[in-house]
């Protein structure tokens, strides 16, 4: 029974595939909606703070099957307009995990030091240098780790677009299942290669983090900085 | 006995002749150049670097600072120290408006700034501006852990001034070089003791050609040992000739360098005086405060 697996190798691999590909472009959207929502929370302005608290109140608690099946079923009976199914989840995603990762900036930007800000205002930098230098980077850096197991999160998610016929892997699996009658040993493989896809995603998180660590210990990192080394070496000679 | 506050003088000035009739209030200081024109000319260094007029601070519904007026020179070391709470970090602060005054100005190479007096209607500068003259050295260091010690200065250099990325390398080997720490170039901040810390921020600083050094207690958190060479590097600083207010508790360096020391207590300047403070000084409270440190 187990040789199922190995014959549908390429179809499950392709399911899971899939599930990676709407998670990572999910990734992707979140992250600058995330930053978006995460600085209107933390504006000056009473109602911005408002609108932005409400968004990610709603959506932190709506489960991803119910969110993708109003996206993909809901948005077209309203507005007629029809998503394909992998635009839905895409979509669905997005909404949800933006939230998450809202007040993921919004608690790791708040984490940054205040006295790096007054630094860089002290001299005279505007504030979007202050953020985009200073303030960002500090806060990636601590934000980076949960946003991998955010991202995590996402993949498993994906499983619950088989209702809407998003090809990932559980649908898959259930499409072989429904011919060959072997569930232990297809769901046994389908958790099997999600367990597979977490360590992968973890192993390439670690790498990303050091690339934000100081000093720069990552070998990504060390790499990319090469050449401005050898500049700072030879100023350093030359002196 | 603390100074009592004195009511903000404004002159009504009414405009006469082709936009006749608007009336506004304007301080003395804003006039001046129009009221008396033969004077106006007169260089800055005549006239004070930065003086601060009537600044009070409140934070919420506790006043802070009860109209501090104070006035720097240019070449001058001022030293600003007190108990802990009399409001001379926040003097200091105002000093490049981290802290927004909540009435008072700044008033710095003849271009005010800050909210000034309710009612005074004189064009006002960009707080950017001022900070961008004015260099600060904090506690705490707050250099910036995510670059090395050159790249926090180039960056400051590169994001200040504009220069390109090259040059800004180069004017911040050469910052470097003269605090003593070119070989530690690469060396991030969690790489470099407390007191190397402290010289490249002084460093990141004098990169931008401030007019006016601001010191908030550069030593306080060092270790002894490390304390000697940060003031060594303010003491090169001194003799070059920057405009410096210190606030600190390093009473032996105070009486080194300092031209004029002002004592606060309480949100007041309660005594102030010249280069030979210490041992002239005759309010008791003031005493008091230097006998039990010295």
């Amino acid at each position: 029974m187990w040789h199922l697996v190995w014959d549908f190798r390429a179809e499950l691999l392709r399911g899971l595939l899939t599930a990676f590909e709407v998670a990572i472009t999910a990734l992707i959207l979140s992250l600058f909606v995330g930053l978006f929502f995460a600085l209107m929370k933390m504006s000056r302005f009473a109602i911005l703070r408002g609108i932005a608290s409400t968004y990610v109140n709603i959506f932190r608690g709506i489960p991803a099957l119910v969110s993708v099946v109003w996206v993909y079923f809901g948005w077209s009976l309203l507005f007629g307009y029809n998503f394909t199914v992998y635009q839905a989840g895409v979509i669905a995603l997005t909404l949800l995990y933006s939230s998450f990762f809202a007040e993921i900036f919004r608690s790791a930007l708040e984490a940054v030091h205040k006295g790096q800000r007054e630094a860089g205002q002290a001299l005279g930098m505007s504030r979007l240098r202050i953020f985009r230098s200073i303030v960002m980077p500090q806060a990636l850096k601590i934000a980076i780790p949960n946003i991998g197991s955010m991202y995590i999160g996402m993949i498993k998610d994906t499983s619950t677009f088989t209702v809407i016929g998003l090809a990932e892997l559980v649908f898959v699996m259930q499409s072989i299942n429904a011919e060959y009658f072997q569930p232990f040993v297809l769901f046994t493989a389908a958790a099997g290669l999600y367990v597979a896809a977490a360590f992968l995603v973890d192993f390439v998180f670690r790498v990303i983090e050091g690339g934000f660590s100081y000093p720069k210990v990552g070998r990504v990192k060390r790499f990319l900085t090469r050449r401005k080394r050898a500049q700072i070496q030879r100023l350093v000679e030359a002196n | 006995m603390p100074p009592k506050d004195k009511p903000p003088l404004l002159l009504e000035v009414t405009t006469k002749g082709m936009f006749a009739g608007r009336t506004t209030r304007k301080t003395l200081s804003s006039l001046h150049s129009q009221l008396w024109p033969s004077c106006a000319s007169i260089p800055h260094y005549m006239s004070a670097l930065i003086s601060l007029r009537g600044i009070r601070k409140s934070f919420g519904t506790s006043e802070v600072l009860h109209g501090i007026d104070l006035d720097v020179h240019s070449g001058s070391h001022t030293v600003i120290f007190g108990p802990s709470g009399s409001g001379k970090s926040t003097v200091l602060r105002s000093m490049n408006l981290l802290e927004e005054p909540t009435e008072g100005s700044v008033v710095f190479e003849g271009i005010e700034y800050g909210p000034g007096i309710p009612g005074d209607s004189t064009p006002r500068g960009k707080k950017i501006e001022l900070r961008r003259q004015v260099g600060m050295v904090f506690q705490q260091f707050n250099l910036f852990p995510h670059l090395s010690a050159i790249d926090n200065i180039a960056l400051s250099v590169h994001a200040v001034t504009g220069k390109s990325k090259d040059e800004a390398l180069e004017r911040a080997a050469q910052e470097l070089k003269n605090v003593g720490l070119l070989k530690w170039a690469m060396n991030y901040p969690a790489q470099l003791s407390g007191g190397q810390q402290q010289r490249v921020a002084i460093a990141r600083a004098l990169s931008l050609d401030p007019k006016l050094m601001l010191f908030d207690e550069p030593t306080s958190a060092l270790d002894p040992e490390l304390v000697g060479e940060v003031l060594a590097v303010m003491r090169k600083l001194a003799e070059t000739g920057m405009t410096m207010v210190v606030v600190t508790h390093e009473m032996g360096f105070a009486k080194e360098i300092g031209d004029q020391c002002i004592f606060m207590d309480n949100g007041y300047i309660a005594d102030s005086g010249g280069a030979d403070f210490f041992d002239t000084c005759t309010n008791k409270r003031t005493k008091e405060f230097i006998g039990s440190v010295l």
